[in-house]
């Protein structure tokens, strides 16, 4: 305890906290620290000493070293940074986000909307397609039909309806006595009832001589109603009855829908 | 004082605001060791500054086992001031001051310092001898060591100790209200 009394009293300890010792004395200071507290003790109430030497309460030091400190620590992070530009900062960026998803939302929604249009629309072409084509043929049959009946080697006939049997039925024939080929348009004609058909005969007058010429066939899915009939020979006028499925040898005269003359 | 050895170490760690409470602890101290080299408010808060700064950057240089951390404190305190001094923007705007620094507020200068007053330190100067002032203001104030005091003082080596035991014997009284 003699050493202890000793080392505190010679001073040794007031240099070490001022740090005048040598680094060996130093060292030597800091054993004797760590094996006896009431060293430290006294080491502690030299620092405090000193440390008070500029005690004052009505001293401060202005705030903006400490705020100094700081910014050179973070750099520009916090403290005198105005919160207020950061949240700014903060607010523009989720305001963007936001129009930017709402941007993406709003061209997903587009896309699908247009997206369903073409699928729509290439759905429509397809079938405009089909119908374009259809038409074009009908109108090229169409258009064979008409160059056909408006030459000049074609005759119009025309069927008025029996006034016995079916008085608002007519039909036309479009003759060539030439090539032997007539084309019947019996639009004017009912529809035939379901086992029936309708049978074309060439009929010499006197006497009455009917040798058919042929049958409409399927009357109902032919849209144009006209039909092409060969082989005619030389007739004097031009009948139309209504026979059983098949056609029949000889005509059924109470069945004749319609009769025309061809005229010489 | 008794050490905040924790604190210290959470700083160590990065904690910002073990770092705020050792400031709070230190900085007048070291504020008032700044302020007698430089004499100067503006000077002295910027010194402050960087000298705290440059606690945080080395704070890991520092060990509990290698000193007191006031001591390691004061020697950062002491050698940014003194670098200060030697700066060119500082010569420029100080040409007339005196190297005799601590001992400017009472070697018989009648205009005392308000600003030395208004750190503290003057009310304690009053009232210690002249040698103990002198010898505080080489141990304390610039950093002396025992040997370049000794030869600033001329005075035997030996007695250097002695003295200081004294003169801080007679600051803890003033201080600590130590009898």
């Amino acid at each position: 305890m003699k050493k202890i009394e000793d080392i505190i009293e010679s001073g040794t300890l007031e240099l070490y906290v001022t740090g005048a010792l040598s680094q060996r004395e130093a060292m030597e200071v800091e054993d004797i620290l760590e094996e006896y507290p009431e060293v430290k003790r006294e080491v502690e109430k030299i620092e405090a000493a000193l440390m008070n030497l500029s005690y004052d309460d009505s001293f401060t030091i202005p705030n903006s070293v400490w705020e100094g400190v700081l910014n050179s620590i973070q750099g520009v992070r916090k403290l005198n940074v105005p919160k207020k530009s950061t949240n700014w900062s903060m607010m523009t960026g989720w305001a963007a986000a936001i129009v930017f998803l709402l941007g993406i939302f709003w061209m997903l929604k587009e896309n699908n909307t247009l997206e369903n249009q073409v699928r729509v629309t290439s759905t429509q072409n397809a079938v405009l397609k089909g119908k374009v084509s259809t038409t074009e043929e009908a109108l090229a049959s169409s258009q064979e039909l008409l160059d056909i009946i408006r030459s000049k080697d074609y005759r119009e006939i025309n069927l008025p309806g029996n006034v016995a049997v079916s008085p608002e039925s007519y039909a036309k024939v479009y003759y060539n006595d030439k090539d032997k080929i007539a084309y019947i348009d019996a639009r004017g004609l009912p529809t035939p009832p379901s086992g029936k058909v309708y049978q074309v005969w060439s009929l010499i007058m006197d006497p009455l001589t009917p040798r058919s010429v042929g049958l409409l066939d399927n009357y109902e899915s032919t849209d144009t109603k006209v039909f092409k009939l060969e082989n005619i020979p030389d007739p004097e006028a031009f009948g139309i009855t209504l026979e059983p499925e098949g056609g029949s040898e000889s005509p059924t005269l109470n069945q004749l829908y319609t009769l025309g003359m061809v005229s010489p | 004082m008794n050490q905040p050895d924790e604190l210290i170490f959470e700083m160590q760690q990065g904690s910002e605001k073990a770092f705020s409470q050792l400031y709070e602890m230190y900085s007048r101290a070291i504020y008032s060791v700044i302020h007698v080299i430089l004499r100067d408010d503006e000077v002295t808060e910027e010194v402050l500054q960087d000298v705290f700064v440059k606690v945080w950057k080395n704070a890991n240089s520092y060990s509990v086992e290698k000193g007191r951390f006031y001591t390691w404190l004061l020697n950062i305190a002491r050698n940014t001031a003194i670098d200060k001094t030697r700066s060119k923007s500082f010569k420029n705007s100080n040409k007339n001051l005196s190297t005799d620094n601590f001992v400017y507020v009472i070697g018989g200068h009648n205009d005392l310092n308000e600003k030395t007053d208004a750190i503290g330190i003057q009310k304690f100067v009053d009232k210690l001898k002249p040698l103990c002032i002198k010898l505080l203001d080489l141990l304390y104030f610039k950093g002396y060591t025992q040997t370049e005091t000794a030869e600033a003082l001329e005075t035997p080596l030996g007695t250097i100790k002695t003295r200081a035991r004294n003169c801080i014997k007679d600051l803890r009284k003033l201080t600590l209200q130590e009898v």
